[in-house]
């Protein structure tokens, strides 16, 4: 990638006394790559899809500063899929460790933040009147403050209209119900995972509502949220992300540190069902498409977002077949590498609403849309 | 008239046509033949029209001519006039002298009626004198003949008589085919007559018969005797009604019991072999076991010829035997060649069974013996050739892993080079010592090798692809690489060792670019001829496919050693980022001890990878010249230098990220990830920048209070210099190293850093603490 052409990629929200609806994005990225851009002021981490939204592809994205004011981007993209839009800029009161979408209302998300000192969980509310007010406030629903060490993620009931919400923090598992119209959070159970395994993150089954799964120091572990009790586990170190399939049962997907990118059967958790190269450093996050079966994106730490397609031999008719010879047969899953990146890329979500259109962001607050289009007849 | 052969002039021949139109039955046919074209003007056609002739005439000529024709045809009406009249006188002549003919047999025929009555009457009496003659002679005849039947009876009396006699005589000069004749012939007598008149005789000649029997039976059984004699013996004792059966199953018998001492047992084998080339000098030699196996088989075939002759209808039972033999052998040449078994004493084996095979076959020709062996004996290469190159594989990885045990006792020392040597001359040693023996496999000239000479290169070029996609296979297994199924497997490979990683992806390099080619010259030099037959299942050796997959295992095992090893340091600054609490971080005191440890790691690195990998060339500062290969990804520097870091809070806040933006534009890009080298520098290399990511990336998740911040300072600060020392791409480290602290500073509450007398001195005190141990190490050691 030559200079020049970074250059015209990068583009500046620096100054918030712009009206925020008509800042636009760049559009073009001369080196093949048809993404389009958007820069963020301060680094960011998150990047969410809001699932709410039936009109438009938006993404809800966070900054991750310290030091200054931190923001909260509510990105659409245009009808024709060309500009990415910035519909709304909202101040948030501490760096953004984690953001998610309500999946039945799209003013409604959820951040992880820290002072620095302290790490705490919110559920905000977009106002109503936003696109009048210069710099509105977020309206805060509901604190999560159950908490005492680092909170890692809160998770969305998968989908539909439900009121539980999940919150992981190092130690720790928390149920919560959320009264919307009362503005408050209670705890509904909680459970904890020992000292020694440190979470990190987690996700909940579309499949089965009831299980969550949460990544540790040295494993994956399985909550079930009836009894809040651990059920399952599958003993692999150094998960960083963690996706379940939303297109079949029991198949889960994992990013690790070093050991790249691993599909597991749940019935069968001992050895994984396929093994994908990763990235040059850590694989950071993972994400496996909502509508295209087998097509997953992840995220590294080497500035690249890698598409691959993990094909649905790792069902249930493949059993005889050990998964080193049947990966070895396979084709090259990697379907693309996208390498626009200047820095680590933490946030990756694929939209629900175009299920071909995935947002990306990296470290330096660069939002990154790119279509798969191209790569779908291969699958 | 139409033999007439003589020219005919026009009237001649008009003439014969015109009779013939009369005389023939059809009158197309005739007038075909005269006229050509049967037009107007041809006055001979059946279809003549006068008038229109006529008409044609007047209007064709003019008088002069018609005048001529007129004339003309006047004469011709004339002649023909005669010619009609002659022709009927003619034939009415003939049919007078026919009736004049007719006449004269009529008066011939009256006298020829008396002769024959005549005729008659004479036959008549010749025969009755002939039938008075008859009557007279016939009672004389009835006498002798009557006479003649008694003689008859007399001499059998006569002989029977004399039987017991003769077949004393017969036994005496061992005649036993004439008295064997005599007895059957005797026999319809004795049977009626036996108990009456002939008893005596009967007696006797039976005695007689059954010293004959016994004696033939002895006969039979005598391998001395000739074949043919004891065939004879044998159809004699048939014709006597002996039962034959008995004998035959105990002549069976006796060959299935000479089976057993024709085995080449597999423990006897070896034997077998080992004299086999020195045969020449020991043939006289009758311990020797070879030449006792091949009498044996001898004798056996000659066996199963003498019985083929004698019982030629049981030839099946025979067949079953020789083919037992066959199956035997080749079952005990596998079994043989399970243990490990050279060519030579293998194609040894082979050449003794062939030799068996084409003995009995020669006796047994329709038993389909070397068919049999054929197939059977293809098989057993099919496995050989296998079992070799599994052999091989064993010996490879048994060399890899020997080694490996001994290392967590001996000293570090050499141990990586010594089993990367050791190896490498396994696969070398091993593929030729694989491809001699399949020489001598080629150039063995007997029967079915000749055959098989196609199908075995196909084996041989498709062995040695199998074989070296299975040796990939398994190397990856032992690197860990890739589970194998079994749990207890997948379990042991926790424990492997990082440097048998890199000398297995050293060992796949070499492999590559040493063995692969080496083979596939010897393969085209040698075994080229399989290539014509098509492989339906697979194609037989492909270089190139293998050097491919040689290719990737290296880089596969290559990046896993650079995996495992940071995977070790990457745990290690996990601990090291988890445990502190940063915001709440005490003042740097001195240099934290994780960074020893990640330099002891490094240095192990640097010590397995000397013994391996080969030093690469030299290059200094990599930058954006170096290959473009699409694996390469790419990172900027958003390096704040220090001075910048010395400005003011305030001042820098907001324009920082701006600033880093900026400079990223404009600094030149740096690669972190470049595609790994096999060699030292690149390796090493590799391992500190992923570490290095590594920590940029565990810093980024901290937040720091200023003393925190300081701690990361100073630990990057010290890491400088030997990272530097160790590492090939200086620009990289400076530009990573700098990440870190660029990292931390995003990630601290209140950036100040320490002042350099400070830093400086701090790291000044760990030098001189680290010497002072390695001197204590020393001294105390």
């Amino acid at each position: 990638m030559s200079i020049t052409n970074t250059k015209t990629s990068i583009c500046f929200s620096s100054s918030s006394s712009l009206p925020e609806s008509v800042r636009l994005a760049q559009v073009t990225m001369q080196g093949g790559s048809s993404g389009i851009g958007y820069g963020l002021k301060y680094q960011s981490r998150c990047i969410s899809d809001v699932k709410a939204d039936t009109d438009y592809t938006s993404f809800l994205t966070g900054t991750l500063s310290l030091k200054e004011e931190n923001e909260v981007h509510l990105l659409r993209l245009s009808s024709g899929g060309s500009e990415l839009i910035c519909e709304g800029l909202f101040s948030h009161p501490n760096e953004i460790w984690d953001l998610a979408s309500c999946p039945f209302d799209q003013r409604i998300f959820s951040t992880v933040f820290s002072t620095g000192e302290s790490f705490g969980a919110a559920i905000w509310q977009i106002p109503e009147l936003y696109g009048q007010l210069n710099s509105p406030q977020l309206e805060r629903v509901a604190s999560l403050d159950a908490h005492v060490g680092k909170i890692n993620c809160v998770l969305w009931w998968p989908s539909g209209r439900c009121d539980k919400l999940i919150s992981i923090d190092e130690q720790n598992i928390f149920l919560w119900s959320l009264d919307c119209s009362k503005k408050s959070a209670e705890v509904l159970s909680k459970d904890s995972a020992g000292m020694l395994h440190s979470l990190s993150g987690g996700a909940w089954d579309p499949h089965d509502v009831n299980a969550v799964a949460a990544t540790g120091e040295s494993s994956v572990q399985f909550w079930d949220l009836r009894t809040m009790k651990k059920v399952n586990s599958i003993e692999h170190a150094h998960v960083r992300g963690v996706d379940y399939n939303p297109k079949r049962e029991h198949i889960l997907v994992t990013a690790e540190d070093e050991s790249g990118i691993h599909v597991w059967d749940l019935r069968k958790a001992k050895v994984p069902v396929q093994e994908l190269p990763g990235h040059t450093h850590w694989t950071w996050a993972v994400r496996c498409n909502p509508e295209y079966d087998g097509l997953i994106l992840s995220a590294g730490t080497d500035s690249v977002v890698n598409l691959w397609y993990a094909s649905a031999t790792s069902s249930d008719d493949k059993t005889s077949e050990s998964p080193v010879e049947s990966t070895r047969q396979r084709v090259n899953p990697l379907l693309n590498s996208y390498t626009d990146y200047e820095d680590s890329v933490y946030g990756l979500a694929w939209s629900s609403r175009e299920p071909w259109v995935f947002a990306s962001l990296s470290y330096d607050g660069r939002v990154i849309i790119e279509s798969v289009k191209p790569f779908l007849p291969r699958i | 008239m139409a033999t007439e052969a003589a020219p005919m002039d026009e009237k001649a021949k008009r003439m014969r046509d015109l009779l013939s139109s009369f005389y023939a039955p059809d009158p197309s046919i005739s007038t075909s033949n005269s006229s050509i074209s049967a037009s107007f003007d041809n006055i001979n056609s059946t279809s003549f029209d006068a008038d229109q002739y006529m008409d044609l005439m007047i209007k064709k000529s003019n008088l002069e001519v018609l005048l001529q024709r007129h004339v003309q045809m006047a004469a011709e009406i004339k002649n023909l006039d005669t010619d009609l009249q002659m022709l009927v006188y003619e034939n009415y002549n003939k049919f007078i002298s026919a009736t004049d003919t007719i006449k004269r047999m009529k008066s011939n025929i009256f006298g020829m009626e008396g002769n024959m009555d005549q005729l008659l009457q004479k036959i008549m009496s010749v025969q009755s004198r002939s039938d008075g003659v008859n009557t007279s002679l016939f009672e004389k005849r009835e006498h002798i003949e009557k006479l003649h039947r008694t003689r008859n009876l007399l001499r059998k009396v006569q002989f029977i008589y004399d039987l017991p006699a003769r077949l004393q005589k017969c036994i005496k000069s061992e005649a036993y085919g004439d008295a064997v004749r005599f007895y059957t012939g005797a026999m319809p007598i004795l049977k009626v007559y036996g108990d009456t008149s002939f008893q005596d005789c009967r007696r006797a000649s039976e005695e007689a018969i059954e010293i004959i029997i016994k004696n033939l039976q002895t006969k039979l059984f005598s391998d001395s005797e000739s074949i043919q004699a004891r065939a004879e013996a044998a159809v004699l004792l048939k014709q006597l009604d002996v039962p034959v059966d008995s004998l035959k199953a105990k002549l069976l018998e006796k060959l299935e019991q000479s089976l057993d001492g024709l085995q080449i047992k597999p423990e006897e084998a070896s034997k077998l072999v080992e004299h086999d080339d020195s045969s020449n000098d020991t043939e006289s030699n009758d311990q020797h076991p070879a030449k006792i196996h091949e009498d044996a088989v001898r004798g056996f075939s000659e066996a199963m010829r003498a019985y083929r002759e004698i019982f030629p209808d049981s030839e099946e039972r025979l067949f079953k035997l020789a083919r037992a033999l066959t199956a035997m052998h080749f079952e005990n040449m596998e079994l043989y060649i399970r243990k490990r078994v050279s060519a030579a004493d293998f194609l040894g084996i082979f050449r003794i069974i062939w030799e068996d095979v084409v003995l009995m076959d020669e006796v047994l020709p329709e038993a389909a013996l070397s068919d049999l062996s054929a197939e059977a004996a293809q098989v057993t290469l099919k496995q050989f050739v296998a079992r070799t190159f599994s052999h091989l594989q064993q010996d490879i990885s048994d060399t890899l892993l020997k080694f490996d045990i001994n290392q967590k006792e001996a000293v570090e020392g050499e141990v990586l080079k010594v089993i990367l040597e050791a190896s490498q001359k396994a696969v070398l040693q091993g593929t030729t010592n694989i491809f001699q023996d399949f020489r001598q496999l080629l150039d063995e000239n007997a029967g079915i090798f000749i055959k098989m000479r196609d199908l075995i290169s196909g084996w041989i070029q498709k062995g040695f692809q199998d074989f070296f996609r299975s040796l990939e296979a398994q190397f990856l297994v032992l690197s860990g690489k890739t589970s194998s199924s079994n749990d207890i497997e997948g379990k042991s490979s926790d424990k492997i060792h990082a440097g048998l990683i890199l000398v297995l992806a050293q060992l796949s390099v070499f492999i590559e670019q040493k063995v692969i080619p080496r083979v596939t010259e010897e393969i085209a030099a040698s075994f080229s001829g399989g290539n014509s037959q098509a492989f339906e299942n697979g194609p037989a050796f492909i270089p190139g496919e293998l050097c491919r997959v040689f290719h990737a295992a290296s880089e596969k095992l290559l990046q896993h050693y650079i995996d495992t090893r940071t995977q070790k340091v990457s745990v290690l600054l996990r601990k090291r980022f988890k445990t502190p609490n940063w915001v709440k971080h005490k003042e740097p005191r001195e240099v934290h001890m994780y960074v020893d440890m990640f330099l002891h790691e490094l240095e192990e690195v640097g010590k397995e990878v000397k013994q391996v990998l080969p030093q690469g060339t030299f290059r200094k500062h990599k930058r954006t010249d170096s290959n473009g290969s699409n694996t390469t990804t790419s990172s900027r520097s958003n390096t704040l230098h220090s001075d910048k870091m010395t400005r003011s809070n305030s001042q820098r806040a907001r324009s920082q990220l701006f600033e880093t933006h900026l400079a990223k534009l404009f600094k030149q890009k740096v690669e972190i990830f470049t595609k790994v080298e096999f060699t030292q520098e690149s390796v090493v290399t590799t391992t500190v920048k992923l570490c290095l990511k590594s920590l940029q990336e565990y810093v980024r998740l901290q937040t720091f209070n200023r003393s925190g911040f300081q701690q990361i300072q100073l630990d990057i600060q010290f890491l400088k210099a030997p990272l530097k020392e160790t590492v090939e791409d200086e620009a990289a480290i400076d530009f990573l190293l700098d990440e870190v602290i660029v990292a931390a500073s995003e990630r601290c509450l209140d950036v100040i850093p320490l002042e350099p007398p400070i830093l400086d001195k701090l790291i000044q005190a760990k030098l001189a603490k680290s010497k002072e141990h390695n001197n204590n190490n020393t001294v105390s050691s």
